[in-house]
């Protein structure tokens, strides 16, 4: 991608706030529960569709579901898990967000 | 007889016949009743995203009454409740089944955990609606037994058809590993006239005929095999 020598991106915030000086944002997970009706292609497909992880991954995470009963599928700032947890249940998936331990 | 989705050069398509069709659309309108959010889903994302806001972020101003609604086995919510989302009564009362298609997103902290749910239900109360309403028109369209879903039906189909599965895996008390294995072992001995024998052949349908969706939306011609074949394994 060229670079631009105008750029209309917002000057980038140095400041921290005190919360984050106090309790710095530790990562957070979104986890998927293993559950007695969803489907494993089904799994394997939203994990693609929603994340657009490949196959691999997708099949990867969906078999720790199933064998573990729970996978972490994503991690990052609580707005994004969050966000994530609520579109797999959109899907109708068991997912929860959580503090990374 | 049924026959599986496919996909054709006019789409994603199934054989379902008069019957089958009667059932699928009816277990989907059932589902759709107890998902009903406050306000009905316009077909606009847009109008959608901003009135699921609005609702959500002034759940304690709904006063709307809900109403009873019978579901797939019969279990319904008390009348005349204020409104928290259809399944649900100002007494406390909430359909376990709404537990399921609207799970806690955070175990541990029930504050965190209700707040996600006043942020989030109504919305997703509107996208589940909206996916089942694709469904149940598409169903509704079908011609010589052909149901035909184009690249963004099938996908809404494939959701409409998992929540349909959850509710009435939730009624026949599926909940766990162990509920699904003692479930269908109980078929063996099962009357020939018991409910749950319906609903399970139902269930099993609905398993069928979203294995065989899901394997036609994630067929993308590289020739890479599924890892999972067998039409009955969940995860």
């Amino acid at each position: 991608m060229p670079t631009a020598s105008l750029s209309l991106a917002p000057v980038e915030e140095e400041a921290t706030s005190l919360d984050e000086v106090v309790a710095p944002d530790l990562p957070w997970v979104t986890i998927v529960w293993n559950d007695p009706v969803n489907l494993m292609t089904y799994v394997t497909w939203v994990f693609e569709t929603y994340f657009a992880y490949p196959r691999s991954k997708a099949e990867k995470l969906m078999m720790d579901v199933h064998v573990k009963g729970r996978a972490v599928v994503s991690n990052g700032p609580r707005e994004s898990m969050e966000r994530d947890a609520e579109a797999l249940q959109g899907y109708g998936l068991w997912a929860t967000f959580e503090e990374d331990e | 007889m049924a026959r599986a989705f496919v996909r054709e050069p006019d789409g994603f398509v199934a054989l379902l016949d008069d019957g089958e069709r009667l059932i699928l659309s009816g277990l989907m309108q059932q589902t759709r009743v107890l998902l009903s959010p406050e306000i009905e889903p316009t077909g606009d994302a847009f109008d959608d995203l901003v009135a699921s806001m609005g609702v959500s972020l002034n759940l304690a101003d709904q006063g709307d009454p809900a109403t009873s609604h019978g579901d797939v086995t019969g279990a319904a919510g008390a009348p005349g409740a204020a409104g928290a989302g259809h399944g649900t009564t100002d007494a406390g009362y909430r359909d376990p089944a709404l537990d399921r298609l609207l799970p806690t997103a955070h175990r541990g902290d029930d504050e965190v955990a209700a707040e996600f749910r006043r942020l989030t239900e109504e919305g997703l109360r509107q996208r589940k609606s909206s996916n089942l309403d694709v469904a149940i028109e598409r169903i509704g369209a079908a011609d010589d037994d052909r149901v035909v879903l184009d690249a963004g039906q099938a996908p809404a189909f494939l959701i409409a058809l998992t929540d349909v599965r959850l509710l009435l895996g939730e009624r026949m008390g599926m909940r766990t590993e162990e509920d699904a294995d003692a479930l269908h072992a109980a078929m063996e001995t099962i009357d020939d006239d018991d409910p749950l024998g319906y609903a399970m052949a139902w269930y099993d349908f609905l398993t069928w005929l979203q294995e065989t969706l899901a394997h036609a939306l994630m067929d993308d011609g590289d020739g890479e095999d599924l890892l999972t074949s067998d039409g009955t394994d969940d995860v």
